[in-house]
């Protein structure tokens, strides 16, 4: 296995800039894994508030009350410049004027300049608390119209406000029997292919560039190593490199997603193995043309971000153009893509589509190794040879 | 009685009009350091490359250890070393990988190949930079590597194809000694080379070749008896008189003489004493002359008298 070691001696070289790839691929999945798992727990929001009650009444204290309940009340001077720079300075989300003469208007029915407000405009307080305040004063006016006396539509307001709905994430919503791909787990494998592309193109096609260059080739036909053999030690070795770094990402995507894989995320599993091998063989395919090694990155960068950003791998499907989609159809990506948002749920899932996606990735992996063969028939037949060798006698 | 070893009958190569090989014929016995020389274009990497079935040839057949050679005459490549004109190794992997690399395509027993790196080291002088990556060695020690992992499985037939190119002088010796103590331990070694100091130095036999023909074949001694020239005089001497140049043109054994720059070149054929003969006439006649020295042919007057052109001019 002279040449299966050799490779992973000549891998040696890349391995670097490899571990780059995947450490940040894994750095950036894990930040995100994180922050998605704060968002899984839903909170409501509590605002810092002033209350600035100059109508001084049981009416206005009952609503400042309510208010209090469910926000953090901060006291600051009632003075403009004061409110003004609290606003500006994040100090205060919202300061409410309870406007004189507000229990009078509200016991009369009249829901006009009750309040007064200093606010930033348009912000996310602004409507939060102006839609508080319309339900507390609509709900307390329909309850005074009921008959009811002001304590006790206050308190039936009151009541009636503090429901709180149950919100559960999308995230974390299970698809169903034993199946468990979350949202943010279709994220990870989506934004795979560009780092599998990156890495696999670069080490791989690098390795079999070095192995195949026409002098070692020569000397090693020189030996007595079978060109079957050597050729075999070259596939085991590429495909041992490409498991291997697609099993890392498995066993990161396992512990970032805290839980093994289960039900329908086995689907996305094997969607990543098959474009693993399909981005295997375009590795194998670049390196028939013997890049060289500034050439091959350059090769490496257009495949990896042309793919991610055609395919809907950093851009959703969704906004891409109909004319952009056309042409990604001819990518491999694609169809990986396709088959991750329809295992996620992200559109109609349908498993007789997705096996469909897989094929076709298969029928990617089949066109590439055609062509290797080929370009590799034209690259070292004998009148290639031929042709290389009588241009070299003829310079001399 | 001498085992041969190589046998080329009849060996055609052609690229498209151009002859590469022309019925080109060659035997080499056990033992020899068989030189190939030419000059550039001369045929002799083809020659190499025919006879390691790396390029198919057009007609002819090559015998090697007795057994007919071709692609997959496996058990035959076992038993030849081949040094590339080219450094062939990994940049990518330490000079020990690299010899462990290349010895490993031929030996599987992983003690026994440990023993033949080592050996390989040791014979090359590589020993200090067993950890050093090829880009960071000197020209002559990358040759030296690269004899490493040609000889490291110990083969019984050797090729080097123009294995100095490019060496400095000190390298090129060691090189040179190295072949030689390969020899000696009992490998048949083949040496192309467009240096005809360095065939003569160490080649037991020598084909000449040119334009994909072998022009001659021997021993140098053999291929310098071939040639007219055995003597060549050269005289610094300002002028001559037409009488006296004349005389000498008539001494016994001179065939050609010639007066320009300064000296006097007289060619001899065979005969001793010729020098002696030659300084005779200019005392007689009161001349006075510098420096004098003279030469035996090299293989570049055998390769001039037979071709019509120098090696050296070749090369140019």
């Amino acid at each position: 296995m002279q040449v299966f070691k050799a490779m992973f001696k000549v891998m040696r070289s890349r391995l670097p800039s490899a571990m780059i790839y995947v450490v940040c691929f894994v750095v950036i999945s894990a930040i995100i894994a994180n922050a998605s798992t704060n968002d899984n727990k839903f909170e409501a929001k509590r605002l810092d508030i002033s209350i600035f009650d100059e109508d001084d009444t049981p009416e206005s204290h009952a609503l400042a009350e309510i208010i209090k309940k469910s926000n953090d009340i901060v006291e600051i001077e009632k003075d403009k410049d004061t409110i003004l720079d609290s606003l500006y300075y994040r100090r205060i989300d919202y300061a409410l004027i309870i406007n004189k003469g507000y229990a009078d208007k509200l016991r009369a029915g009249e829901t006009a300049e009750l309040f007064s407000s200093y606010h930033l405009d348009e912000s996310f307080s602004v409507v939060y608390m102006g839609q508080f305040l319309d339900e507390y004063v609509s709900t307390v006016k329909a309850y005074l119209n009921m008959g009811k006396s002001f304590d006790e539509a206050a308190a039936s307001a009151e009541q009636a406000l503090s429901q709180n709905a149950k919100v559960n994430m999308l995230s974390r919503i299970d698809k169903g029997g034993n199946s468990h791909f979350s949202v943010d787990f279709a994220g990870y494998f989506q934004y795979m292919p560009y780092i599998l592309i990156s890495i696999i193109i670069s080490v791989v096609s690098l390795v079999l560039v070095t192995m195949n260059r026409k002098d070692i080739r020569f000397r090693t036909n020189c030996s007595c190593l079978k060109e079957s053999k050597y050729t075999a030690q070259l596939f085991i070795g590429s495909f041992v490199f490409v498991f291997f770094i697609w099993l890392v990402f498995m066993i990161f995507g396992a512990i970032l997603n805290r839980e093994m894989y289960t039900g329908r995320a086995w689907l996305a599993v094997l969607n990543s193995f098959i474009f693993a091998i399909v981005v295997a063989t375009m590795a194998v395919l670049v390196a028939s043309f013997e890049p060289k090694d500034n050439v091959l990155n350059l090769i490496t960068q257009v495949l990896g971000l042309g793919m991610s950003f055609f395919c809907g791998i950093f851009i959703p499907v969704e906004v891409l153009g109909d004319g952009v989609l056309s042409a990604a159809r001819f990518l491999p990506a694609y169809w990986y893509v396709k088959a991750n948002n329809m295992i996620a749920d992200i559109t109609p899932y349908s498993f007789s589509e997705v096996v469909e996606c897989y094929l076709i990735q298969l029928g990617f992996a089949a066109a590439m190794i055609i062509i290797t063969l080929l370009v590799r028939k034209v690259k070292y037949s004998g009148a290639a040879i031929s042709t290389a060798v009588k241009k070299k006698a003829l310079t001399h | 009685m001498e085992n041969t070893v190589i046998k080329i009958n009849n060996l055609v190569k052609r690229y498209g009009d151009l002859i590469a090989l022309d019925h080109l014929e060659l035997e080499i016995k056990q033992g020899e350091i068989f030189g190939l020389l030419g000059p550039n274009g001369s045929g002799k990497t083809t020659t190499i490359n025919c006879l390691l079935s790396l390029l198919a040839f057009d007609k002819g057949d090559i015998e090697i250890f007795g057994k007919k050679m071709t692609p997959v005459s496996y058990d035959i490549k076992k038993e030849i070393g081949v040094i590339m004109q080219n450094v062939t190794v990994f940049d990518e992997l330490t000079v020990y990988e690299n010899i462990d690399y290349f010895c490993g395509l031929y030996i599987n027993d992983k003690a026994k190949r440990k023993q033949y790196v080592e050996d390989a080291i040791k014979f090359v002088e590589l020993g200090d930079f067993r950890k050093f990556y090829p880009k960071k060695l000197s020209g002559g020690l990358l040759r030296r590597l690269n004899i490493a992992c040609g000889i490291a499985h110990k083969p019984k037939l050797i090729i080097l194809d123009e294995p100095t190119v490019a060496v400095d002088p000190q390298s090129r010796n060691r090189i040179l000694e190295g072949i030689q103590e390969l020899n000696k331990n009992g490998a048949t070694v083949i040496y192309t080379s467009h240096y005809m100091e360095e065939v003569e130095q160490i080649c037991t036999r020598i084909a000449i070749m040119d334009k994909g023909k072998k022009i001659a074949e021997g021993t140098k001694d053999e291929l310098k008896r071939m040639i007219k020239n055995t003597e060549t005089i050269t005289i610094e001497i300002l002028d001559i008189p037409e009488n006296i140049l004349k005389e000498i043109s008539g001494l016994p054994h001179v065939y050609d003489t010639d007066l320009s720059n300064g000296k006097l070149t007289v060619c001899c054929s065979g005969g001793k004493h010729n020098l002696t003969r030659v300084l005779d006439v200019l005392q007689r006649n009161e001349l006075s002359f510098g420096r004098v020295y003279t030469e035996l042919p090299t293989l570049n007057d055998v390769f001039l008298e037979i071709t019509g052109t120098a090696l050296r001019d070749k090369e140019e």
